[in-house]
């Protein structure tokens, strides 16, 4: 359930004009339905442009989108149908903010929708619990919350369409630690309640490791890499190549291997290289 | 890049797109005047000449130009409507019912289109098409900045030219960031009454405003904290510098209507 799969896509920009840009080239991928999937690529290699393809706000200039093996631009009328089970969360979602309380914007989606009041009062609860607003905040403007706030209330209004699958394009660009923790683990929450389907797109490697099953890396428009964390992050010379990273405790655990300790090669994240760490020391201990 | 993708500028490295944009503004006023001084079939002739030239110099792809010219095509149909139908003469070409069609009539609607499309071709190859709105501000400060003399605020005005001009494109942007944003939330922006789809605009302006101030805002800081005074003791990055190229378009544009001139007083034809 809750697959989706791209076939042959590409995707140009002002075709037929000086300025044409061809942002996606012959991609074809499948992003298996319950999972996290990671999307990474440098700046321009078009992860924005692929995101906003799954949920129909662009319609691929060649190629099909399907999703649960159906053609989404199949019915073209039905496509605002789509978005609500494809829920996207564009970059920096604060700025789209516009009503006069917070439970009004988060109910924006809902009721869009045409659901009963009451079902739209129970999901904007339950989609700010997500997010972690608080229900005190549900009343005052958004303008009046903090950025990260503001951030949180605009993931919310998404979560509370209850999209299948969930999109978001670098939720926690620009925030502090905190900030990025609480979204990503709000995320993470709503993703268990819910088993829908959760697609990621973030520069931070570190955040991939801790939240991602799969990732997909792309470069120059075209699919470069997809495989789980694992598989990605044993290719760091591969991915710097194409300007991308592996996550900070990978290096060290290399580092540490060049050295002579016996680490194992799949160490992506802190817990991983402590417990390996441990065990080398021969405890069993924190 | 998207500070030059508004209106109609079309990259390029022609003649034309390297003249200086002062001379670029008084060669289209005088390129425009000359085209009102054509009365007869010979002038008319040199001057849809002279536009085609204008175009194979600026190297622009004809599509483009084409395509320039279709927003004012319901204009140039109205007006060879009107002229064909409306005009009286004296050689009767049709007679049926109340229709009256004279030579004279269509001879005025061909020169009125043909005038109309040289028009918009000459301003859209030595302006739009080849000047970027920021060097044709720039242009137009220092062809105003005579006017300093009567304390008219020239330097304030350009400012402010330039920036609405940066500020387009990035509003563009910024909208259609918002509305897909909505979009994604379900908003619809094309069924309903009229009163539904204004409100549906709410959930676009709000937001579009709020980051127009906010942009504003962060733009006041941002010339601040470099000290912007306004135009007094201001120099300028790219000095603009008339070169040969520059005088000897001039002299060619004037020569050209002076030929219009000639044309019209020596060569036989319809007049028109």
């Amino acid at each position: 359930m809750n697959t989706l799969q791209l076939e042959h896509i590409s995707y140009l920009y002002s075709a037929g004009t000086p300025y044409e840009m061809r942002a996606l080239d012959n991609v074809s991928l499948t992003i298996r339905g319950g999972t996290v999937t990671g999307l990474i690529g440098h700046t321009g290699s078009g992860k924005s442009t692929l995101v906003q393809l799954l949920n129909g706000l662009n319609r691929p200039t060649e190629g099909r989108v399907l999703m649960d093996g159906v053609d989404i631009w199949e019915k073209p009328k039905e496509i605002a149908r789509l978005r609500y089970r494809v829920g996207l969360v564009m970059q920096y979602p604060e700025y789209q903010l516009f009503e006069e309380t917070v439970r009004a914007d988060i109910a924006y989606g809902p009721k869009n929708m045409g659901l009963s009041p009451e079902e739209v009062e129970a999901r904007v609860l339950e989609a700010a619990a997500f997010a972690g607003i608080s229900p005190e905040m549900l009343d005052q403007s958004p303008f009046d919350l903090s950025g990260g706030q503001k951030r949180r209330a605009a993931i919310a209004g998404i979560m509370a369409m209850r999209p299948e699958v969930l999109v978001l394009d670098e939720p926690a660009a620009g925030l502090d630690p905190q900030g990025r923790d609480e979204i990503l683990g709000g995320i993470r929450a709503y993703r268990e309640k819910s088993g829908s389907t959760v697609i990621i797109v973030s520069h931070s490697m570190e955040d991939m490791a801790r939240y991602c099953d799969e990732l997909i890396v792309m470069a120059d428009a075209k699919l470069f890499m997809q495989g789980s964390c694992e598989e990605i992050f044993s290719h760091p010379e591969e991915l710097a190549a194409v300007g991308l990273d592996v996550p900070q405790i990978t290096r060290v655990a290399q580092l540490l291997r060049k050295r002579g300790l016996a680490l194992p090669e799949s160490i992506y994240t802190v817990e991983q290289a402590a417990a390996a760490l441990c065990r080398l020391m021969g405890g069993e201990g924190e | 890049m998207s500070s030059i993708t508004l209106g109609q500028y079309f990259p390029g490295n022609s003649l034309l797109h390297r003249l200086d944009p002062r001379f670029k503004i008084v060669l289209a006023i005088l390129y425009i005047t000359a085209s009102f001084l054509c009365k007869n079939i010979w002038s008319f002739a040199a001057l849809a000449i002279s536009a085609v030239v204008l175009v194979l110099v600026s190297r622009i792809p004809v599509s483009i130009v084409l395509r320039g010219l279709r927003p004012i095509l319901f204009i140039m149909l109205f007006t060879v409507v009107l002229n064909i139908f409306l005009t009286r003469g004296e050689t009767l070409l049709v007679e049926f019912w109340v229709i009256r069609i004279y030579l004279e009539g269509i001879l005025t609607a061909v020169s009125m289109v043909l005038r109309i499309t040289v028009i918009i071709v000459g301003t859209g190859m030595f302006l739009t098409y080849t000047t970027t709105p920021i060097a044709l501000t720039d242009g137009i400060e220092r062809l105003l900045s005579p006017l300093k003399v009567f304390h008219l605020p020239v330097h304030e005005f350009a400012m402010m030219m330039t920036i609405a001009l940066r500020f387009i494109p990035l509003l563009i942007e910024e909208t259609e960031k918002i509305m897909a944003a909505q979009k994604a939330r379900g908003a619809d922006f094309s069924t309903g009454s009229l009163l539904q789809r204004a409100k549906a605009l709410i959930p676009i302006l709000v937001p579009l405003f709020v980051s127009a101030f906010r942009r504003a805002d962060e733009l006041a800081v941002a010339m601040e904290c470099r000290c912007y005074r306004g135009g007094e003791g201001r120099t300028r990055m790219t000095v603009l510098h008339a070169t040969a190229a520059d005088w000897l378009m001039l002299a060619a544009v004037i020569l050209f209507g002076a030929s219009l001139v000639l044309i019209n007083r020596f060569a036989p034809g319809f007049t028109l």
